[in-house]
């Protein structure tokens, strides 16, 4: 089953019993009190300034009311014996609340004194608490300073004045290629390539590099796939595909990246569905009885909110999510598009005699007509996810792609995204940026790294740091996913699989450039123990993020794993082959411009030889690989 | 020199960093972990054991033919299959009136160390599937799941960490997680779920092949080997990354390659190797790949391991899981597990360990002649060898897969001596008819003998998620030693 969460719904039962009860013992003869229009004009006026919001002398707080009962100036029921009440009505000007200004009438000290009577009722999530962020939802224009720099640039730069440690140093061209390559087109760069790429005198080069590798669109696809199978869960073997449970959408997410489709028109097809796409929606369907809350429908609920817009529906999916303001009938309004039969409402799995009706997040932008057939209704959800004004849906892609090439989202994390953001300029300009740009990914991708703060030296961070302690100060290491690590390897020892797994479609092209780039790469054959160890996930859940640190076991198996060993040995072969003519020192220098894009330095000249020994062989070679590839800076980008 | 050199400060800088990893442990992990869910205060029970030993019967052990023997029915041609509960007759155990199935007279003989629950009992989930109930009894959660679940061996191993530092804490014995039609759903519980890859299973799949994993790879010496870590330590040291400072991804991969080399070369190791024990006991244990499995088991346990899995294996219509073929089959698994659980117990009891050990012998669900699920269940008869009468020795046998009632076995860790628990009827359906024990109870019970709270939960995506489901698992009291309240 769904974890529930049993002892929550007790605490907020019995305290939505106190408040009825509370209610219901005030006078019989006064209508109810209404919190919000009679008390909190009160406390505004003559309490907020010292007792809220980070002001509290005395020790009293009005902030939330747990707050003020803890604050015991009040006894609940009881006004005539509160601390609040003898202050607001004492003559005594010492004691008189509030201190200074006029008294409260004798109309508010009766209302404060109903309120209190009535044990403090008190509105839902009200709080005098400011800065408790609310998410926008529709785009925002941004002033971007004026100058002649990258926008980006000029957006941040105050925000990064700021800042005492301020990163101002630029990444040298070699580093910069290694990072532009691995993070746009996930591979290694060729020791020529960066060769020519340092020797190359022209200013523009880093902007041209990234536009180049942006065009590469056969090893653009072959990265981002990556990206996309997490997101979609997409996979070519596993759970759900036994008993048709299940449909791939390969061929459809291969083409509609190496077309680099507008991201609008990629989310409709996804939601209002072709017989390549429908796999997304259709989720898996599991052999036999599931909780309610992971029918296929609350599947494709859940999917679309966490997918398009960083929201967690799957509290609600449930009953009424506790960490944000999403209802059980949120999460089945959006199911109820997908549902081809009426579909009822399961409150933690019990049946509630209910039946949802469709729906969509945010009315404001527009409704679903429930009375529709399912594909209009589709229709209808795949015009308001993509709707002009929906901003949170550019919001929550723009975040994704920021924190794949910074390693942080702007939002954190980005599955979050009423989380506030660092900069909401940033993210607001972004997100702009990309409706302007006809939602064209690889535009926005172009000008994130066309920015000098990509270029930055990578920061580091002695732990990681909490939401709340976070600076932005230029790309952060990055840990390669599985597969950049296994193409990186692959690239090096020439080790690459023969075939494809995944059903690519037809007459796809090739890598541009060397021929060394057009290899079967990791995305593309089925996960194996060793991928799986380094974090490749089985996707049976919607993934955005994979583990940032290597753990024991995955050292293990690249310390001593079968797998890897092997690949590591026939790659001191194949080098060995390459390079027997060679010297000492030019077979070093090799191996470090294809591992890690720089050559050794004296130090490290040295010390490689001395792995190699006195006549280079192909064990030794290994040995070398070996030792490079377990490196952080080889698994890490900086 | 060029100017990738780094200064003298930097080079102690990242001496003292080094060092210091060098002397953590395995659990110096970065934030993005789950944390203990906090918002209400669980108070953990006093352990009984220290360390577990799951012995998994994969497939679907049939309790009629093992631990819970019902009335037999020798095999004759002709004869109906409705009137079948087992195909083997009952032997005594050295537990007065506790009766068990022919093919285990070893075990017999240590059932005064142990309890039978026998009205183990799990959830009809409709259609079967056999990796999808094991997910459910591995994870303690029924698939599908919105997080990654995780192995209750990853439960513990989270919750109270190694107990020798050199050997991982989580180790799963003789599962091919290759090629075979479950496979993938096999992964997606054996796996740490949402608490991460450190608290993962260590797969073994080859007990006899178990040594390979500690060692070198295969064809190098240890001097390669260690050559090989004596420049990676050094080239660590003159690499240069990003700043010179230190970075928590670059931190995480020295430190768990520090953590490996410990396990590789630590003496712990020999304990991966079989061919270490004594031939007389060896061959006590060399029944199948499981014996060796439970001998490798005891080995690590006495190492300090602290949650093992050993499993038969479970691959669809092999092993346990009889489509066909029933009693020849089952002739067959229990002359594989008799000997070395037998053994395991007394090897256990002989160091000493066994007071402080829990073994338990589980399985997804047992098995019957003629009902698949439980009665009433719309579930699909899966049975391969369907006839009213025995035409042929294939037809005898339990080919459907019964969820009403299975057995499970818990010796040791303060456990109650010579006890059974539950009680099922006597004619089918031979459903639960006595303290029924589900699959949250029963975690709950290993969860509460290891010291860990069923209530235990962790914060995941701002949601509680608790040992057993809703932390609603409760201990089965009755089958420890001493009442526990």
């Amino acid at each position: 089953m769904l974890f529930k969460c049993f002892d929550y719904l007790k605490k907020l039962f019995c305290y939505g019993l106190l408040l009825f009860s509370a209610t219901g013992v005030s006078f019989s003869q006064e209508k109810p009190l209404d919190f919000a229009h009679e008390v909190v004009p009160i406390l505004k006026k003559h309490c907020a300034a010292c007792h809220t919001n980070g002001t509290y002398k005395g020790s009293v707080s009005f902030d939330t009311r747990q707050a003020l009962i803890q604050s015991k100036a009040v006894v609940l029921g009881d006004s005539k014996k509160s601390e609040i009440h003898k202050r607001i009505t004492s003559k005594d000007a010492a004691e008189r609340m509030p201190p200074k200004g006029t008294a409260l009438d004798e109309k508010e000290v009766h209302i404060l004194a109903r309120w209190i009577d009535a044990k403090l009722p008190w509105d839902d999530n009200f709080t005098f608490k400011t800065g408790t962020y609310v998410a926008p939802l529709k785009y925002r224009e941004v002033k971007v300073p004026a100058g002649s720099g990258h926008p980006i640039d000029r957006i941040l730069a105050p925000y990064l004045a700021k800042q005492k440690t301020g990163n101002q140093v630029l990444v040298t061209d070699d580093v910069f290629y290694r990072r532009a390559s691995l993070d746009i087109v996930g591979l290694l760069p060729l020791p020529e390539e960066i060769e020519a790429f340092v020797a190359n005198a022209d200013p523009q080069k880093r902007e041209k590099l990234v536009e180049e590798l942006l065009r590469d669109n056969r090893a653009y696809t072959d990265h981002w796939l990556c990206f996309w199978n997490d997101l979609l869960r997409n996979e070519y073997k596993g759970t759900g595909y036994i008993d048709g449970g299940r449909k791939q959408i390969t061929s459809w997410l291969y083409n509609a990246i190496l077309n680099n489709k507008p991201f609008d028109q990629f989310a409709q097809e996804l939601i209002k569905p072709n017989a390549d796409s429908e796999g997304f929606i259709k989720g898996i369907k599991w052999r036999g009885r599931v909780n309610a809350s992971q029918v296929a429908e609350l599947q494709f609920s859940q999917n679309i909110s966490q997918v398009f817009f960083g929201v967690n529906m799957k509290c609600a999916s449930c009953h009424d999510s506790f960490i944000d303001t999403w209802k059980l009938d949120d999460a089945y309004s959006l199911a109820a598009i997908v549902s081809d039969r009426p579909l009822e409402i399961f409150r933690c799995d019990k049946p509630t005699g209910k039946n949802a009706v469709a729906g969509f997040l945010w009315p404001e932008l527009g409704s679903i007509d429930p009375k529709l057939p399912k594909d209009k209704k589709l229709e209808q959800l795949a015009t308001l996810v993509t709707h002009p004004d929906n901003g949170r849906f550019s919001r929550t892609i723009a975040n994704r792609i920021w924190q794949k090439f910074m390693g942080r989202g702007i939002v954190h994390p980005v599955d979050m995204m009423a989380n506030k953001p660092w900069n909401d300029d940033l993210l607001d300009y972004l997100a702009s940026f990309l409706k302007e740009n006809k939602y064209d990914l690889k535009k926005l991708i172009g000008h994130i790294t066309s920015s000098k703060v990509y270029q930055l030296k990578a920061a580091t961070f002695a732990e990681e740091p909490a939401a709340e302690n976070f600076v932005f100060n230029g790309p952060m290491l990055k840990r390669m996913t599985a597969e950049q690590f296994m193409d990186a390897v692959w690239l090096v020892t020439g080790t690459a699989p023969a075939k494809a797994d995944a059903p690519l479609p037809k007459d796809i092209p090739l890598a541009t450039g060397s021929a060394k780039r057009n290899f079967v790469r990791a995305v593309l054959v089925h996960s194996n123990m060793l991928m799986r160890t380094l974090g490749r996930p089985n996707r049976e859940q919607v993934v955005t993020t994979r583990a940032e640190l290597l753990t024991t076991l995955e050292a293990l198996d690249l310390a001593s794993g079968a797998i890897f060993h092997d690949i590591v040995s026939r790659g001191g072969k194949q080098i060995f082959t390459e390079l027997k003519d060679k010297n000492k020192d030019v077979i070093i220098k090799n191996v470090y411009m294809r591992s890690l894009g720089r050559n050794p330095d004296a130090s490290e000249l040295i010390a490689a030889a001395g792995l190699l020994g006195e006549k280079p062989d192909a064990d030794s070679l290994a040995d070398l690989l070996w030792v490079i590839f377990l490196l952080p800076e080889f698994q890490l980008i900086s | 020199m060029n100017n990738n050199n780094p200064n003298m400060t930097e080079i102690l800088e990242r001496r003292r960093f080094l060092a210091q990893l060098a002397g953590a442990g395995i659990t110096t992990l970065g934030l993005n972990e789950p944390r203990v869910f906090s918002a209400e205060k669980v108070e953990q029970p006093k352990a009984t054991a220290d360390c577990c030993i799951l012995l998994w019967m994969g497939g679907g052990m049939a309790s009629p033919e093992t631990f819970d023997p019902k009335r037999y029915t020798p095999y004759e041609v002709g004869v109906r299959s409705e009137t079948i509960l087992s195909t083997f007759p009952s032997i005594p155990t050295v537990v007065d009136g506790v009766r068990i199935s022919q093919g285990l007279e070893n075990v017999a003989k240590v059932m005064d160390r142990g309890t039978i629950v026998r009205s183990h009992r799990m959830p009809d989930l409709g259609t079967i599937l056999h990796s999808r109930h094991q997910y459910h009894w591995h994870t303690g959660y029924i698939p599908p799941q919105t997080v990654a679940a995780p192995h209750i061996g990853a439960w513990i191993s989270k919750v109270l960490g190694q107990r020798n530092p050199a050997i991982p804490a989580f180790i799963n014995i003789g599962q091919k997680l290759e090629g075979h039609g479950e496979s993938e759903e096999l992964k997606a519980f054996t796996t740490a779920g949402f608490f991460g890859g450190e608290y993962g299973p260590f797969n073994i799949p080859f007990p006899m092949e178990a040594a390979n994993s500690v060692r070198p790879p295969k064809g190098m010496t240890p001097q390669r080997f260690e050559a090989r870590m004596a420049r990676w330590r050094e080239m660590v040291q003159r690499s240069p990354i990003g700043d010179k400072t230190s970075d928590y991804h670059r931190d995480s991969i020295v430190r768990s390659m520090e953590n490996a080399y410990r396990l590789l070369s630590s003496p712990e190791r020999e304990a991966f190797e079989l061919e270490r024990e004594p031939k007389e006991i060896y061959d006590i244990y060399n029944t199948s790949r499981f014996g060796q499995g439970c001998l490798l088991a005891r080995r690590l346990a006495e190492s300090g391991a602290r949650f093992i899995e050993v499993t038969t294996e479970y691959v669809p219509f092999l092993h346990w899981d009889t489509h066909e073929n029933g009693h020849a089959t089952l002739t067959n698994m229990k002359q594989q597990i008799d000997r070395p659980i037998a053994q395991l117990v007394l090897d256990l009891e002989k160091r000493g360990m066994l007071d402080r050990t829990l073994v338990v012998l589980a399985t997804e669900f047992s098995r019957d002649m003629m009902i698949e699920g439980v009665p009433g269940s719309n579930a699909s008869d899966q049975s391969r060898a369907k006839s009213d009468v025995l035409k042929e020795p294939k037809h005898y046998g339990l080919h459907r897969h019964f969820t009403g009632s299975c057995s499970a076995v818990m010796f040791g860790g303060g456990i109650r001596r010579g006890h059974v628990h539950g009680v099922t009827a006597d004619e089918r359906p031979l459903i639960v008819t006595k303290d029924p024990v589900s699959i949250p109870d029963m975690h709950a019970t290993i969860f509460t003998a290891m010291g860990i709270s069923p209530k235990t939960a962790f914060d995941i995506e701002k949601r509680p998620f608790y040992a057993t489901e809703d932390g609603k698992g409760k201990s089965v009291d009755a089958i420890f030693q001493k009442s526990r309240s």
